[in-house]
């Protein structure tokens, strides 16, 4: 491979370990957390798959993005944001799976953007929508992607298709960590706008994951 | 009555049989013409402004607008081929994958590892004169053609990983399924990973051809320009149809550089290769395997004769020169991105002015682990 190739690849996956990390780092996580839970997604991403029947658990692309949001929806700032945050994953989940249904199958007749990125702006939207909250949008676009491969999942094996489900299994390249990362990104930048555009101000820098009310908590 | 709509819609998208996308898949053909409104070429899926074509006569078009299923392309001009006069020579060169140290000494070597790896998006892709319908719900007749294929590269001495997984329904989620699969190849480090597919144009005589004397299927390569890997893909699939239009004149039907991903963000060795339409017979499509083969192995690994070193050849030095070329592009355009991305979020975070400049140094802080950019004091310091 040439040096460009190789510098090409390791680029396009700093970018990723960066912007992952900027994203676990804003929510209810130390730094240190943070980083290591990037390097558990991209070292679990080369692990062995967890059996479990018809579906295959990657550690780096599905185990470990879960156990981040349960461990974020334990830390959620109130109750309501735990409600939230289900419902923003619920809904993110059918959200996905309907536009698998409604858009045409070739990613060339995708309107405006990829796919990939159209799951993390679905769980952005919706979890700001619900509960302008950073921590909300992870678990969104996190579950959304693995509630919507189940349920695609679930409708082949109704049909009596034994299709092996692989949740998470691209690693940190997958839709599922992909999602979860578009959503916090998107979810602050909107947040931001949303906030100058009704307060016209910033806000204070500096704090974790929930936007209550226009302002983090 | 909120809970009672919420399992009511999931009962409805649970219970839907077939998605309307998948309906729909074969139905849309889009016709590219010229500007003088002759027919280019036709192509099921649908087309946008600004997506490339290279024609079988290695003539480059942009589409200019798009009206309905029709297309109207600009002539850009010729479009500059990869020099593959070495294959007239007879000597042993492996252009494309020349710059890997590893595969450059295979030309010499006997027992260098050559590995392509191969999966199947659109699983249930089938040929309607030999499988008796265009879509199969489990394995279609393309996997038929993928395992020919298999076995006509690894008769060339090619290790060949073949995953048959399948990546139902036929929907737009099938790209995020098959990436965890071609992730998975990708591990196994391959020379290249190609994805194989058919088109859905009715006409078979798009596709059919006489090629090498034979009754085959045509091969069009399709590149996506939605990844920073693009133009590196893109110098990939012109040195496929270099050697193709030396080896087997008129195998490459042309190359579609359109809107897309097919997951070739994650290789810069990554090709899609559509065999046939669906109204084309399985055989001649798998006629055409045998030669398409040896074209990859060709382009991969250089002819098998003849004993020049492939990383003292000039033309291997060209084609790793192009695909640097390819790189620095792939590489400006994740730099703009994330620069663009910075600027963007600390514009509407401080409004702009020196706020603006300490988050952005904040901000590239945080992307590159403090290696770059100003890191935030800490609590005692402020």
């Amino acid at each position: 491979m040439s040096i460009g190739m190789i510098v090409l690849l390791v680029l396009g996956l700093l970018i990723l370990f960066g912007a992952l990390h900027r994203v676990l780092d804003r929510m209810a996580l130390t730094d240190r957390q943070a980083l290591l839970c990037v390097a558990a997604i991209f070292i679990g991403g080369f692990l062995p798959n967890i059996p479990l029947g018809l579906i295959e658990i990657n550690i780096g692309g599905a185990l470990v993005p879960i156990i981040v949001c349960v461990y974020l929806f334990l830390h959620a700032g109130t109750a309501k944001e735990r409600v939230r945050a289900l419902v923003a994953s619920l809904l993110t989940a059918a959200a996905i799976y309907a536009l698998t249904l409604v858009f045409p199958a070739d990613p060339l007749a995708m309107p405006m953007v990829d796919p990939m990125l159209l799951y993390g702006i679905a769980g952005g939207l919706i979890a700001w929508l619900l509960g302008r909250s950073r921590r909300s949008a992870f678990i969104a676009g996190v579950l959304g992607v693995v509630l919507a491969d189940i349920i695609s999942s679930a409708s082949l094996w109704m049909r009596g298709i034994d299709q092996t489900l692989y949740l998470g299994g691209a690693g940190a390249l997958d839709a599922t960590v992909l999602a979860g990362v578009t959503a916090v990104l998107l979810c602050e930048l909107t947040g931001e706008i949303m906030e100058r555009i009704q307060t016209g101000r910033a806000h204070a820098p500096g704090e974790d994951g929930a936007i209550e009310g226009g302002r983090r908590a | 009555m909120k809970r009672s709509v919420c399992l009511l819609a999931l009962a409805l998208l649970l219970g839907a049989p077939r998605s309307l996308a998948e309906e729909a898949a074969h139905d849309t053909v889009f016709t590219v013409t010229g500007e003088d409104g002759g027919a280019l070429f036709s192509i099921a899926h649908a087309l946008y402004a600004g997506d490339e074509y290279i024609s079988a006569d290695n003539v480059l078009y942009r589409i200019d607008t798009v009206q309905g299923t029709t297309a109207t392309a600009v002539r850009i001009g010729e479009e500059a081929m990869p020099d593959v006069s070495w294959l007239e020579t007879g000597e042993a060169q492996a252009v494309f994958a020349a710059q890997d140290g590893a595969v450059a000494a295979a030309s010499d070597s006997t027992d260098a590892r050559k590995l392509i790896a191969l999966y199947v998006t659109h699983s249930d892709e089938s040929y309607v004169p030999s499988d008796g319908t265009q879509s199969i719900e489990g394995q279609g007749g393309i996997y038929d053609v993928a395992r020919e294929f298999r076995d006509a590269l690894q008769a060339r001495g090619i290790d060949v990983i073949l995953d048959e997984s399948t990546h139902l329904p036929h929907d737009s989620g099938a790209y995020r399924r098959s990436r965890r699969t071609a992730e998975r190849l990708l591990q196994n480090r391959p020379d290249a990973i190609i994805d194989i597919h058919r088109d859905g144009i009715p006409d078979a005589g798009e596709y059919a051809a006489t090629i090498d004397g034979k009754a085959a299927s045509q091969v069009r390569l399709l590149v996506g320009r939605g990844n920073q890997n693009s133009d590196v893909n893109r110098t990939f699939a012109k040195e496929l149809k270099a050697v193709a239009d030396k080896q087997y004149p008129g195998l490459i039907k042309d190359i579609f550089i359109g809107k897309g991903n097919y997951n070739q963000d994650l290789s810069p060795n990554a090709m899609l290769l559509e065999f046939g339409t669906h109204t084309i017979s399985k055989e001649r499509v798998i006629e055409s395997t045998d030669m398409m083969a040896d074209v990859v192995s060709t382009a991969l690994y250089g002819t098998q004769t003849g004993s020049a070193k492939a990383e003292a050849a000039p033309d291997a030095k060209a084609a790793e020169s192009e695909k640097n070329k390819g790189s620095m592009s792939g590489i400006a355009i994740l730099a703009v991105i994330v620069i663009v991305g910075v600027i963007v979020f600390a514009l509407v975070q401080t409004g702009g002015g020196k706020a603006m400049g300490e988050k952005i140094g904040r901000n590239v802080s945080e992307m590159t682990g403090g290696l770059l950019g100003k890191k935030p004091k800490k609590e005692d310091e402020k």
